[in-house]
């Protein structure tokens, strides 16, 4: 257990995504927590190693306290897939509404059942 | 200072996620994003900050419009019964979810690896990445010469997803090419003049992350957002919708055609280890396709959102 109280934060917020997640009733609410938790999952990765005063890793002579640069160059194509993945789930979101006229769980589930 | 902004940070993510409203999920989206990407800056990350702040911005226009059509659609809401049920009844449905999540949340905690973070690969690329890729940005040069797997991986799955959402969506059967966007078509608003006046600084902006994404924060992800922004300016202001999808489509193709051909015949086959000169030019032709690349997926997204399901 060793961790920086800014990692914390982060951890924390994906959990919430996570609880608001799992008691969504409606899909909507389900797309805004991945949102949510994919921004998280991003902070997590660029909090790791967190000095005050820390200096991004351009230039030629940075020092020593600089930022890690491979999480940066893997949350950079992150953020874009995270974009993709949430037109993806919205071009659900509106072709269930059209279908069904709802989208809420329970009553998804009781169209279903019909 | 940074804890300030993480608490806020995540007060507006907590109320983004128990928000009912839809225009007050967008807003507090919104305002998560940028404290976010406040927080990347901070963390010494201007890349990712950058990434973050395009990307939320595209992003806002999209929930709008994504919301727009689906209240046209919905009818049958649930409206719950407020103080009917007691709060302890409602609570208890919330036990049960919360304690799973607290469980695997203790569970992620207790296992997180112990001892210090290892720097080992960070003081390697920190060193080498002059010398084996070339530029000053130690960021883009991970990604468009040690990694360049993951980048064309990436460009991959956003060409998955341009494909999908135009499989997925349909236009409607009545053809009106020239339907209006709600609000935002008349051309005599304060609205649309100044963004007239903002759309070349924004192209520039966009040419400039591009050209310099190899000595200074930017590069071609962030460049190819800006650009996208550039034409939806444009179907703002001018309310014109002759965009062609099928030129589009073959264009996006044809650009990660390229994309791979040009990082196997550099990285993979070596031709970056023999000829030294080429390595800046290499990099620059990497983020311009890449910025072309998630332009055209960007634009597609958009303008096939314009055209969905329009009533």
């Amino acid at each position: 257990m060793n961790f920086e109280i800014v990692e914390l934060f982060a951890i924390a917020m994906f959990f919430i995504s996570l609880f608001g997640l799992i008691t969504s009733k409606g899909v909507i609410k389900g797309i805004i927590s991945m949102i949510t938790m994919e921004i998280a999952v991003v902070m997590f990765f660029l909090s790791i190693g967190f000095q005050t005063g820390i200096l991004p890793p351009i230039g030629r002579d940075v020092g020593d306290n600089v930022a890690d640069p491979l999480p940066q160059a893997l949350m950079i194509t992150a953020i874009i897939i995270g974009v993709a993945v949430t037109a993806v789930n919205m071009t659900m979101l509106i072709a269930l509404s059209r279908q069904f006229k709802t989208t809420e769980w329970d009553i998804l589930k009781k169209k279903k059942m019909e | 200072m940074i804890y300030v902004l993480l608490v806020f940070w995540i007060i507006s993510g907590i109320l983004a996620i128990q928000a009912r409203k839809l225009i007050r999920i967008i807003v507090y989206l919104a305002i998560f994003s940028t404290i976010s990407a406040v927080c990347f800056f901070v963390f010494g990350a201007p890349d990712v900050s950058m990434a973050e702040v395009a990307v939320s911005s595209f992003s806002t226009v999209f929930l709008i419009v994504c919301f727009e059509k689906y209240f046209t659609l919905v009818t049958e809401v649930t409206k719950d019964p407020p103080h009917k049920e007691k709060l302890s009844k409602r609570a208890r449905k919330f036990i049960l979810p919360a304690c799973f999540t607290a469980a695997i949340a203790l569970l992620f905690v207790y296992f997180l690896p112990d001892g210090t973070v290892n720097t080992y690969l960070r003081d390697l690329y920190l060193y080498r990445f002059r010398l084996d890729v070339g530029g000053e940005n130690a960021a883009t040069s991970i990604y468009l010469g040690y990694r360049v797997y993951d980048t064309l991986f990436e460009a991959l799955m956003l060409l998955i997803s341009v494909v999908s959402v135009a499989h997925m969506s349909w236009r409607a059967e009545t053809d009106e090419t020239d339907a209006h966007f709600a609000g935002v078509t008349k051309s005599d608003t304060v609205d649309v003049y100044t963004i007239r006046i903002l759309c070349p600084a924004m192209l520039i902006f966009g040419v400039y992350l591009i050209l310099n994404g190899h000595i200074s924060p930017g590069g071609g992800f962030q460049g190819g957002v800006a650009i996208a922004s550039f034409f939806i300016c444009r179907y703002l202001i001018y309310d014109v919708y002759d965009v062609r999808f099928g030129k589009i489509m073959i264009f996006e193709k044809m650009t990660f055609a390229t994309l791979i051909i040009l990082a196997v015949l550099f990285v993979f086959l070596g031709v970056y280890i023999q000829l030294p000169q080429l390595r800046i030019p290499y990099l620059l032709a990497m983020n311009m396709l890449i910025a072309m690349k998630v332009a055209f997926g960007f634009i597609i997204i958009f303008y096939r959102y314009i055209a969905f399901e329009r009533r």
